[in-house]
């Protein structure tokens, strides 16, 4: 078997959300070796759906087990004197601590980072919180939609005349979770190569800004402020109906103009007030006309293989269930299939991108609650098997 | 001061446009030494045309592609080299820097970097433990869309963006500022922060392989986890929420003022009724629970804005934050230069320029993570177009006085681009009047005290 390219690290994953589930699991996809650490009563995310055949069980949150591939699972009450002690036990033997808890928790119950790094000096702590450790909002409840606003991404995301629109999903979290894995990583070499940890506080609503390049700089380099988009003749910017679906299409790429107007057949597109890149806004409800006119009764997959031909920058809006099917995702092996013990083998979404000498490799579905507390506990820790049924009798694991 | 976590690392970035670029500026907030390789004809789309974001004070100026906000945003702290890789003198110079660096990151299409023999087998028969970075649309495999051309804006469509956001009832929506480039930004960092660690610790370097759209599909798990196991297709549903309610973007005071929230229990919904002033809705039936404001959504959506409509965004925020309920106010790139938060996390940096660039001071987007041990900053303003192509020449390289002169002779390097030309600026009062500006504050200079 290869190797990952983070083995040997040894990671604790304390987050109950979106963000620091993806953040712990893109480090266990690449090789480290990740212990989910839930509350007795389970992570949040596992009462979150979709759920396997709509069974609102906690084994059988998908979200849960999309976001947990690759990790072992143990029960640990944080809340509880015990709990905590077995914690400080584990630290040692760390190099990460993943958590999503509200800033100055895990401070208040003894755990923040300058605690832990008396226990082990090079240990790093990723935290990721809706709006970061400190600031006059550190303590607000985050939602998707208030980091997606806060974020400035919604100002510009729906049309004029209309209220700001926020993307489907969760896209935030996931970018929460991607950018605190890279600072993770990042830390991680340098922990290599100094033998120090330190803290990482990611923010979410500022991961959101941070992709708002032309947004932010608009206003002091000229003073302006970025609308949304106008309501109709955008010039490309909204997916237009052909027969059977929606195509997106845009200028650039290796296409001329001529090309994209011979693609659509029409020789109007190549009047002056079409072909002239400056005349164009003007005329934007006039060209969605022909193009809409053009596609209404061809087929998308059609329009996309014709377009690569034609070197066109071209996409077609695909559904879920497409996605699932897709022939290139395909043959990038993008989905996987585990064996769950209690929704049975399934296919994943598993591989982000792939590292040539150290590919991606699947090692187990999401654990079941609690489902390596003996390994962890008896096997690592060492406590007897009569030690271990006490621990759960008093509810600190 | 404690070390950089990226010091003395050396990066090689021939990459364009948004994604790697990028990538390539946060690297030199960690500390590394980024060398932005252009070609002197082929220089990135982000210094003018329609990529470029804004100039300064709105005037093109003589350098124009030096001056545009999105290219100094994304090539803060690093060092620019120009070099035509489309001759072969180009890419022997090239070859030579790699086997002086620690990484490469490129985002040609798959068969450039073959036909150039600077694809990864060849990188390494110089400079074995090479880590190099290749971001495609698509990635380098032989499926069907391997060499179809792509970009963020398109992808969105692909990746599955569009068809869960819109409005309720509506049609599939685009999400805008080239969501999926960011997606590989991030996937880099990592890749790059974990295979200098394994390179490290064994020597050894490697290829990273990145398709944007794999990222981007990545980000729908959820959606197609509900495809796979029950048939479901997903679907938009606008500002609402799967399971919370209610949730939502509501007008606030003020022109194009709005402000967000999110309720997630019975609670939650009592503490925002007391605080509208509603004890009245706190008793009705239609909202008591969960499944009842979601049937009743629309009405709750009136109710709701017919009392934001009368508060500053802000206020609400406040208000509804401090009984234990999730809001915040739609922020502006406008907006955030000014709020709070922002300002206390110190998240926007200024970047002061030599008197010479003719930009004075601006604010950049920084960074959304602070590290505790090793703080990090923008390093430098992103350079002028081959501002060091002495320095890597001449000194990293040793190549000077007449070998130098002939590159430089033969526009193999160059200080200025050779071809290509920026879109002429419109004032802003007439963008304003095109809705292609929400607004103008001709005095953001004083506002921001960058005077």
């Amino acid at each position: 078997m290869p190797e990952g390219v983070l083995n040997g690290v040894k990671v604790l994953d304390l987050s109950e959300d979106i963000a620091g589930s993806f953040c712990a699991r893109m480090l266990g996809d690449y090789g480290a070796d990740v212990l989910k650490v839930e509350p007795p009563r389970g992570a949040t995310l596992r009462r979150m759906g979709p759920f396997h055949h709509d069974d609102p069980h906690p084994e059988k949150s998908l979200f849960f087990l999309a976001l947990n591939l690759n990790k072992k699972g143990a029960t640990l009450n944080l809340e509880t004197s015990t709990g905590r002690a077995l914690f400080k036990e584990l630290v040692p033997h760390i190099d990460v601590i993943v958590e999503s808890y509200r800033p100055g928790y895990l401070g208040g119950l003894g755990l923040s980072h300058p605690d832990l790094a008396e226990l082990n000096p090079s240990l790093v702590m990723t935290s990721i919180t809706p709006f970061g450790q400190d600031g006059p909002y550190s303590q607000y409840q985050g939602e998707e939609i208030v980091n997606y606003a806060m974020g400035m991404i919604m100002s510009i995301s729906g049309v004029q005349g209309r209220e700001p629109l926020k993307h489907g999903g969760f896209q935030a979290q996931y970018e929460g979770g991607l950018n605190a894995a890279a600072a993770t990583a990042i830390s991680l070499f340098d922990q290599f190569n100094t033998g120090q940890g330190q803290h990482i506080d990611v923010s979410v609503t500022e991961v959101v800004a941070s992709t708002m390049m032309a947004t932010q700089t608009m206003y002091p380099f000229m003073g302006g402020t970025q609308p949304r988009r106008r309501a109709a003749g955008g010039e490309f910017t909204h997916p237009m109906p052909c027969a059977d679906g929606w195509i997106i299409v845009q200028t650039g790429g290796g296409a001329s103009w001529e090309d994209i107007a011979n693609f659509f057949e029409s020789e109007e597109m190549l009047e002056p007030r079409f072909a002239d890149a400056g005349q164009r806004p003007q005329h934007g409800e006039e060209l969605d006309g022909l193009i809409l006119d053009s596609i209404k009764d061809k087929n998308k997959w059609d329009l996309f293989h014709k377009a690569a031909e034609a070197r066109m920058l071209f996409g077609v809006v695909q559904t879920p269930t497409e996605l699932a099917e897709c022939p290139q995702l395909e043959s990038r092996e993008f989905y996987r299939e585990v064996d769950h013990p209690v929704i049975g083998r399934i296919k994943v979404p598993a591989v982000l991108f792939n590292f040539g000498l150290c590919p991606y490799q699947l090692t187990g579905p999401a654990p079941t609650l609690g489902q390596h507390n003996r390994e962890i506990y008896v096997d690592g820790l060492g406590y007897s098997l009569a030690d271990f049924s006490r621990l759960r009798q008093i509810n600190a694991i | 001061m404690a070390q950089l976590p990226l010091e003395g690392i050396r990066v090689l970035d021939s990459t364009y446009i948004f994604a790697l670029p990028y990538a390539g500026g946060l690297l030199t907030d960690f500390g590394a030494e980024v060398i932005k390789v252009e070609g002197p004809s082929h220089h990135d789309p982000t210094r003018g045309a329609g990529l470029a974001g804004s100039f300064p004070d709105n005037e093109l100026g003589d350098d124009w592609w030096n001056r545009s906000s999105t290219y100094n945003l994304m090539h803060r702290g690093k060092r620019s080299l120009t070099l035509d890789l489309t001759d072969q003198r180009g890419r022997d110079v090239f070859m030579d820097l790699v086997r002086i660096s620690d990484v490469v990151m490129e985002n040609f299409t798959p068969r450039v970097m073959r036909r150039w023999e600077m694809d990864y087998p060849n990188l390494r028969k110089i400079k074995p433990d090479i880590i190099m970075v290749s971001n495609t649309g698509y990635g380098h495999s032989q499926g069907p869309y391997a060499n179809y051309p792509a970009q963020a804006t398109t992808q969105e469509g692909t990746h599955g963006h569009c068809w869960v956001t819109g409005y309720p009832g509506g049609a599939p929506s685009k999400a805008g500022a080239s969501f999926v480039d960011f997606l590989s930004t991030w996937t880099t960092l990592f890749a790059i922060g974990s295979a200098l660690r394994y390179r490290n610790k064994t020597g050894k370097g490697q290829w990273v392989d990145i398709g944007m759209y794999q990222a981007g599909v990545m980000f729908l798990s959820e959606f197609i986890m509900d495809g796979i196991a029950n048939g479901r297709d997903g679907g938009r549903i606008g500002n609402r929420h799967p399971y919370r309610a209610p949730q939502g973007c509501y007008p606030a005071l003020g022109e194009d003022q709005w402000v967000t929230l999110s309720v997630g229990n019975d609670e939650q919904w009592q503490a925002m009724c007391r605080e509208m002033g509603r004890e009245d809705l706190a008793r009705d039936p239609r909202f008591s629970d969960l499944l009842g404001r979601r049937r009743n959504h629309d009405d709750l959506d009136e109710i709701i804005s017919a009392w934001t409509s009368g508060l500053d965004r802000y206020d609400v925020m406040h208000r509804l934050q401090a009984v234990g309920v999730a809001s915040g106010p739609v922020l502006t790139g406008r907006d955030i230069h000014f709020d709070p938060h922002y300002q206390s996390r110190g998240f926007l940096e200024r970047v002061t320029y030599p008197e010479e660039r003719n930009i004075g001071v601006r604010p950049f987007i920084s960074r959304p993570y602070k590290f505790s041990r090793t703080p990090l900053k923008i390093r430098r303003p992103a350079p002028t177009f081959g501002q060091d192509n002495g320095h890597v020449l001449n000194d990293l390289l040793a190549i000077d006085g007449s070998d130098y002169d002939q590159l430089v002779q033969d526009a193999i390097v160059a200080s200025v681009p050779i071809r290509g030309e920026a879109v002429d600026r419109l004032p802003q009062e007439q963008l304003v009047e095109l809705g292609l500006l929400a607004a103008y504050d001709p005095d953001y200079r004083q506002r921001l005290s960058i005077d």
